[in-house]
């Protein structure tokens, strides 16, 4: 009887051990069935992984390489129109900062940041690619963006804070077209507002291992007399993301816990 | 003379223009740069949340009159690389703080942002700086 036991139970063994094969198999061959995806992926440069802001970046305030810091923000080729808006913004960076009477719609009101304006905080990203579709995840709140990579843009986009965004991969670097977006944002932290024709190409290449370059071209012909671009650096990381998020409650409480009382006369 | 080392006291340091502007969610227009002053006294709240972290505390003037101080850092994200903790300080600790001032004059300061982090003291012992 307890031969027989014994007998059963390395049947059962051998039994599950050749489900196991069969099923490493049957996994292998499906991996084989998605190979020309793989591949595709695997020849793409990659990109992938956590990356924080160069230090000598960290002060970049606009996307014009002739005034990145933004200095001569009023020097930007605005049309007439741009201009007189932006002269009503008050930025918290700049020529123009202020604490006074602040109307930056992400500090004032959490807006998002919109996507050439994100890239201007000082935190980190998340790069995933897949053959389908690049994500990048924003640590500053928590905003994520996801770009097509196999299709072109749709004929009437719906305008969003985000815009649609295509990509393709030049070489080793991959580019990112993006249009259909809503006039809400600020191009960047001075203020600078754009329309809806707004189309920005934005260039990722790895310069070496651990750095990655930016460049980004804003176009609008509804608000910029000529196109301009700018460049930004981001190091390799290994420091985790975290919750840098933009609780409306929480940046309220900050404005009149902190920035309110310093806009104030003093004695009052 | 120790009870005059222990009273809470604000000493201007000034002109020290050390320290440079850097974005974070906002900037620093409401500061004077251009000055570091060094508030000692009990921290009373302290606040590890977005968009910047805050510390509460009491401090007395020159007259001896107790101030309510609030000083800026940078967000929680920030801190935390840079060696801080949640448990940095409690309502109680004793605290010595270096903070560029409001430009008003409001016992309001800034200790830290992304690109720099003054020297804060709880209990004697330094906190990180960068």
């Amino acid at each position: 009887m307890r031969n027989r036991l014994v007998r059963l139970a390395i049947t059962l063994v051998m039994a599950l051990g050749s489900l196991s094969i069969l099923s490493a198999q049957t996994f292998a061959q499906q991996g084989t069935t998605k190979a020309p995806q793989l591949k595709t992926a695997a020849q793409s440069p990659d990109l992938s992984g956590l990356w924080a802001p160069r230090p000598d970046g960290i002060r970049i305030n606009t996307w014009d390489s002739s005034d990145p810091y933004g200095q001569k923000p009023e020097l930007a080729p605005m049309a007439p129109w741009a201009a007189a808006k932006w002269k009503e913004a008050r930025p918290p960076f700049g020529a123009k900062q202020t604490f006074e009477g602040i109307n930056d719609p992400v500090q004032r009101y959490c807006d998002p940041p919109g996507i050439t304006r994100v890239w201007m905080y000082p935190w980190e990203f998340t790069m995933i690619q897949t053959p389908q579709m690049v994500y990048i995840l924003y640590e500053f709140t928590r905003v994520w963006r996801s770009v097509a990579m196999d299709r072109e843009h749709p004929k009437d986009p719906d305008l969003t804070w985000m815009g649609d965004s295509i990509g393709r991969y030049e070489g080793d670097t991959l580019v990112i077209d993006t249009i259909g977006f809503n006039d809400k944002t600020w191009l960047d932290h001075t203020g600078h507002p754009h329309s809806d024709a707004l189309h920005v190409v934005e260039r990722l290449r790895r310069v070496d291992h651990d750095t990655l370059e930016l460049a980004v071209t804003v176009e609008d012909p509804k608000a910029y007399t000529k196109p301009f671009s700018g460049k930004k650096y981001f190091v390799s990381t290994s420091s985790p993301m975290e919750e840098a998020i933009c609780a409306y409650s929480e940046f309220d409480s900050f404005q009149k816990t902190v920035i309110d009382p310093t806009t104030k006369s003093p004695g009052k | 003379m120790k009870q005059k080392l222990l009273c809470v006291f604000v000493i201007a340091v000034g002109l020290l223009a050390v320290s440079i502007p850097a974005n974070a969610h906002h900037g620093v227009a409401g500061y004077d740069l251009t000055k570091t002053i060094t508030v000692h006294g009990t921290v009373t709240k302290f606040d590890w949340s977005n968009p910047h972290c805050v510390i509460h505390m009491d401090a007395k003037n020159v007259n001896g009159e107790v101030q309510n101080w609030t000083i800026e850092l940078a967000a929680p994200s920030l801190l935390n690389r840079m060696g801080w903790t949640k448990n940095a300080m409690k309502a109680g600790d004793d605290i010595t703080a270096d903070v560029h001032p409001a430009q008003n004059g409001a016992p309001v300061g800034i200790s830290g942002t992304i690109t720099f982090q003054l020297k804060i003291v709880i209990n004697g012992q330094p906190l990180p700086t960068r």
